[in-house]
């Protein structure tokens, strides 16, 4: 009977050109709305770490002023001092952990073609790829020396060599990274997480990093990181060595604790490490660090933000009136196919037959206006693409599974709408119009 | 065939209680060709609709086939429609977007056929009717005539044992309408019963019987021919 | 003649039908009301004066390939190069750029040793070229001399003792109007910063923060941070963008070259506020739009429907203006009980956006003004099928079918 009904319906809708596409712009207006920022606001909030989500943490150490908490929803700095992160790192505790920040410099290759340029780059520690599950083509992580002495090591991700070496095994191969020779050890696969959970601070959705830098280069070349520094306290800092030993916090902390035995015992570890700063007059604030897993971490972060969040239920309460605008059609229309119906009925439609038929020319319009929503969202992203400037590129795009939503709430929709008026005729007494005046 | 006893039908509105139908009691037998008259707002329709289950009487009984009909639902009402009952009306009622072709399929989409039995079945309605080459036109291309036959193939399509005609010739100028007659004549003599709501005193006594309604009630009944015992086919 | 009442009750025979009409002028006056408010409150954040020349300024920075580059002698190089270019008329070093969304910001007190109660403000590292440069206002005392100007490492521990600041920060921390010539100090110090000029205005490098707009400028160079800001005369920018960086590289091809229009930074700035604008907008306009076509579309089917009923009325001796009157008076009707709906609606709406997303309150005036220019709409829309019902022939009652 359904291909029955599709063929009535199709014939009913070409039959009322006008009010057809009206119901299907409605339709899909309503959706390209609400599937443009539903859209975003999932790219927005995906994890790229969902499958470790349960064993890694993001490590914060609340070692602000005394006198004023940090004002941000987890009321702790998001990264650590470097001093505590050097301290954190020496624990055996975790199966992995990393303590990093951003940087940067020219990279260039002797002798080639390719002009120098700016290469953003991580500097960590080397348990980075294992932890965050970044895999290598060619070669691997450095050595464990080379986070705490100055080695002149460096890892490249897929694109950069592709640029540098055209993609061949460059491990063994040297480059000039800010002014110094650099061996490559390491060549990672494409690696781009989008929002970049691991590091929020400047931008959650821009690129990750073009080169990786062990962790044991600080001194050697006065690194500055090239993210957030934050300070709160009146320091005399008169040499790096200063800086390196001051409260400023500029490092991102993460470990992986893989059961609850490590949780309960890096926890202890946490504790007494405050409690040893405080015995030094550090840590003024009553005790109190943060571990949090990726998932949790995103939302603290609020990576989503009040805008995407007002702009979702503002496209949704357009839907809702795309669909009352829609319900209002589609009753006009049946209701002028009410004689029609009523022919069926006597014919020996049952009410259930009736409302069927209209249901599937309602699902009808509704499939049309998923199909044109989806070219509507696409342009709709495209537009965000075009209005944010390069920054949301990576989440304004649909994958599959947001063009099957698309069509799903199209139908869904349409079928809602098309609910009340296929419900309604079926209800009307047939022989009202089948005695001709 | 049908048997109505002491139906009874009302229709309230906010402030009034009408009564169409008042004690309303009525038999018509297996191959009986009834003619039904009376005055505007007697209630021909009332019945015709109650007869052709399309409303349901608020009281009484009505036995169709031997079946009493009053407490099936909705879902059965319409299997017994589609498979026992054909309706002609006045205005033909023909679909204005579907052909004749699908226009008579409709019945048999209800009724479940597959498709070859459906084509089959339209081609053979269609032929008695005199309409084969046009099957694939639209009623509006059609003379009045020519709708209101369409409208008897697709009444017939179904093979219903009981044809309800409501004023089938009020649309039609005298020459169609006395078609018309004879080809509800010639179905009636092949088995089929016939009730026929109509104006026309000159049609009315052309049928075996005719019952006079007046203020919801049968008035009157008086053969108008002799009764026959009809030769089903 | 108004009849109300035959409309009311044809009206109430197609309630839901009505009612839906209702709903959706409900809904959109709801929806556009507080988007409207929104609209306004982003295009003005994104038009405030940011007292910068926004449309004249570039800016330059560079990363050396060599590991010790002595980047204090290229600045010197760098700035007397660029001055001499045609169409700079003026260039400056600073750490950071306004409106660019990278900064540094400290707290500042009136009183030394201080570690409570901060007034936080950006602050800026400059050489005495920067009012020029920018393209400020100065509206007190003077700005820096050559001699004032530092050479700061990343480490050095040297202190600025004047300092520039913006009217907004002088206004905050010296309410009495006495900021000039009286000092600011650093968190737990108690090195006076002695203010000897006041700019009239300068954002920051965040204008949506609450520090924008308080400023501090220091006379000193920074080989850690730096951008070279340069403003040409005006219609000049694009050339002087190309010329500056291709006679930076050509100065010393041992670098890695970084430009950009200050005008590029602040859009970009306001990206998120600009696209709130603009879908904002086009959800405003695809809305009344919709409804519009809801309204027509509703029109035309129910004098379809009511064709006979036109032709009846025209028959007994109802005139053309009578039948239009008659759909736009029923269309005021159903509008009216929408925007009634919808002003509960829109005052509903804007408290869940500014508990939930701290979005600006809603005016009564904004929700009326839009309430009558939805009136507006939806009677234009009416408009044209009930002038069409009027042309329906009175011929049409006496047809049958």
């Amino acid at each position: 009977m359904i291909g029955y009904y599709l063929s009535l319906a199709i014939r009913s809708l070409r039959s009322t050109p006008i009010l057809s596409s009206l119901m299907v712009a409605a339709i899909a207006v309503g959706v390209g709305a609400a599937m443009t920022t539903l859209t975003l606001n999932y790219m927005m909030s995906r994890n790229a770490l969902a499958e470790k989500d349960a064993v890694l943490y993001a490590v914060q150490l609340d070692s602000w002023s005394a006198t004023q908490g940090v004002d941000n929803p987890s009321e702790m700095p998001w990264q650590v001092t470097y001093q505590d992160a050097v301290s954190l790192l020496r624990s055996d505790i975790p199966t992995h952990q990393v303590a990093m920040h951003l940087w940067g410099g020219p990279i260039s290759v002797e002798g080639s073609e390719i002009r120098p340029f700016v290469a953003g780059a991580r500097v960590t520690s080397r348990d980075f790829f294992a932890l965050f599950g970044v895999d290598f083509i060619y070669g691997g992580t450095w050595s464990e020396e080379a986070d705490s002495s100055p080695l002149q090591q460096i890892v490249l991700s897929e694109e950069t060599n592709e640029k540098l070496f055209g993609g061949e095994n460059s491990v063994g191969r040297s480059l000039n990274f800010n002014g110094a020779l650099f061996t490559v050890v390491g060549v990672t696969e494409h690696w781009q997480p989008s929002p970049k959970v691991h590091d929020l601070n400047n931008g959650s959705f821009n690129n990750s990093a073009e080169v990786f830098l062990p962790f044991g280069l600080h001194r050697q070349f006065e690194i500055y990181p090239w993210g957030n520094n934050n300070g709160w306290k009146a320091e005399e800092i008169n040499s790096y060595e200063d800086r390196l030993n001051s409260d400023v916090v500029w490092l991102q902390y993460w470990v992986q604790l893989d059961s609850p035995e490590q949780v309960e015992d890096y926890r202890d570890f946490l504790t007494a490490h405050i409690r040893g700063q405080k015995a030094q007059g550090r840590f003024p604030r009553p005790l109190k660090f943060g571990l949090t897993n990726p998932s949790e971490w995103l939302q603290l972060n609020e990576v989503v933000d009040g805008d995407d969040r007002m702009l979702s239920w503002l496209s949704l309460a357009f839907l809702l009136v795309c669909l009352v605008n829609a319900v209002a059609l589609l009753l006009a229309k049946f209701l002028r196919k009410a004689p029609e119906a009523g022919v069926r009925r006597a014919l020996g439609a049952s009410r259930n037959a009736v409302f069927s038929q209209h249901l599937v020319e309602s699902g009808c319009v509704g499939l049309a206006g998923g199909l044109v929503g989806i070219l509507l969202t696409l342009g709709g992203l495209g537009l965000i693409r075009q209005l944010q400037m390069g920054y949301m590129d990576r989440v304004a795009a649909m994958d599959w599974t947001m063009m099957i939503a698309a069509i799903g709430l199209a139908v869904l929709s349409s079928l809602l709408a098309g609910l009340y008026p296929a419900w309604r005729i079926s209800r009307t007494n047939p022989s009202v119009y089948l005695k001709t005046q | 065939m049908l048997k109505m006893h002491n139906i009874r039908k009302s229709y309230r509105t906010d402030t009034i209680e009408t009564h169409a139908l008042r004690d309303f009691s009525l038999e018509v037998n297996e191959g009986e060709f009834v003619s039904v008259t009376g005055p505007s707002g007697s209630g021909k329709t009332t019945f015709l609709n109650i007869a052709g289950l399309l409303e349901t009487p608020t009281g009484g009984q009505y036995l169709l086939d031997g079946e009493d009909v009053s407490s099936l639902n909705d879902n059965q009402r319409s299997r017994l429609r589609n498979e026992k009952i054909g309706f002609i009306f006045q205005g033909f009622n023909l679909i204005p977007d579907l052909n004749l072709f699908d226009n008579i399929d409709v019945p048999l989409r209800y009724r479940g056929f597959n498709a070859k039995e459906r084509k089959k079945r339209i081609e053979k309605v269609l032929e008695q009717v005199g309409l084969s080459a046009r099957a694939r036109h639209l009623p509006a291309q059609l003379s009045g005539g020519q709708q209101q036959r369409v409208a008897i193939a697709r009444a017939l399509a179904g093979e219903p044992r009981f044809l309800l005609a409501d004023e089938p010739t009020g649309n039609l100028d005298s020459l169609m309408a006395r078609q018309v007659m004879e080809l509800l004549e010639f179905i009636n003599e092949w088995g089929t019963t016939i009730v026929m709501v109509t104006h026309d005193p000159d049609l009315a006594r052309r049928a075996h019987r005719n019952i006079q309604v007046v203020d919801g009630q049968v008035s009157d009944l008086q053969r108008t021919a002799a009764p026959t015992a009809v030769e089903i086919a | 003649m108004l009849e109300l009442r035959p409309i009311l009750s044809a009206l109430w025979r197609h309630k839901i039908s009505a009612l839906l009409i209702a709903l959706q002028l409900g809904l959109t006056l709801a929806i556009v009301s507080n988007a409207l408010v929104v609209i306004d409150e982003r295009t003005e954040r994104i038009s405030r004066p940011t007292g910068v020349a926004v449309e004249d300024i570039n800016t330059f920075g560079y990363l050396a390939i060599p590991k010790d580059y002595d980047k204090f002698e290229a600045f010197r190089l760098d700035l007397d190069m660029i001055r001499a270019l045609p169409g700079v008329a003026s260039a400056t070093i600073s750490n950071h750029v306004p409106l660019s969304g990278s900064g540094s910001s400290s707290g500042f007190y009136t009183e030394p040793n201080m570690e409570v109660g901060a007034t936080a403000a950006n602050f800026y590292t400059v050489d005495e070229h920067f009012i020029e440069a920018l393209g400020m206002n100065l509206v007190a005392g003077r700005g820096f001399s050559p001699e004032e100007i530092m050479q700061v490492g990343a480490t050095s521990s040297e202190r600025p003792t004047v300092a520039v600041v913006t009217q907004r920060l002088a206004d905050e921390m010296f309410p009495q109007g006495n900021a000039l010539g009286n000092a600011i100090f650093r968190g737990g110090d108690d090195h006076p910063i002695e203010i000897v000029g006041i700019v009239e205005r300068n954002l920051g490098p965040w204008p949506n923060s609450p520090i924008a707009g308080r400023g501090v400028f220091y006379p000193a160079i920074m080989d850690q941070w730096f951008t070279y800001i340069v403003r040409a005369e005006p219609g000049q920018r694009d050339a002087v963008l190309k010329l500056v960086e291709e006679k930076l590289a050509e100065r010393d091809p041992n670098r890695v070259i970084n430009s950009d229009t200050l005008e590029e930074q602040k859009d970009q700035y306001y990206a998120g506020d600009n696209t709130m604008v603009k879908v904002l907008t086009a959800v405003v306009i695809l809305l009344t739009f919709i409804v519009a076509l809801g309204v027509v579309g509703l029109t035309v089917f129910w004098i379809t429907q009511r064709q006979k009923q036109i032709g009846v009325r025209r028959a007994l001796g109802a005139t053309r203006t009578a039948i239009s009157r008659y759909f736009l008076l029923e269309n005021l009707i159903i509008a009216t009980t929408g925007i009634l709906l919808g002003f509960a609606a829109a005052q509903i709406f804007n408290g869940f956006l500014v508990s939930e997303f701290n979005q600006p309150a809603l005016p009564l005036t904004v929700t009326l003004a839009c309430a009558l220019a939805l009136l507006g709409v939806s009677l234009a829309a009416a408009l044209l099928p009930a002038l069409r019902a009027a042309n329906i022939s009175p011929a049409t009652a006496t047809r049958s079918v």
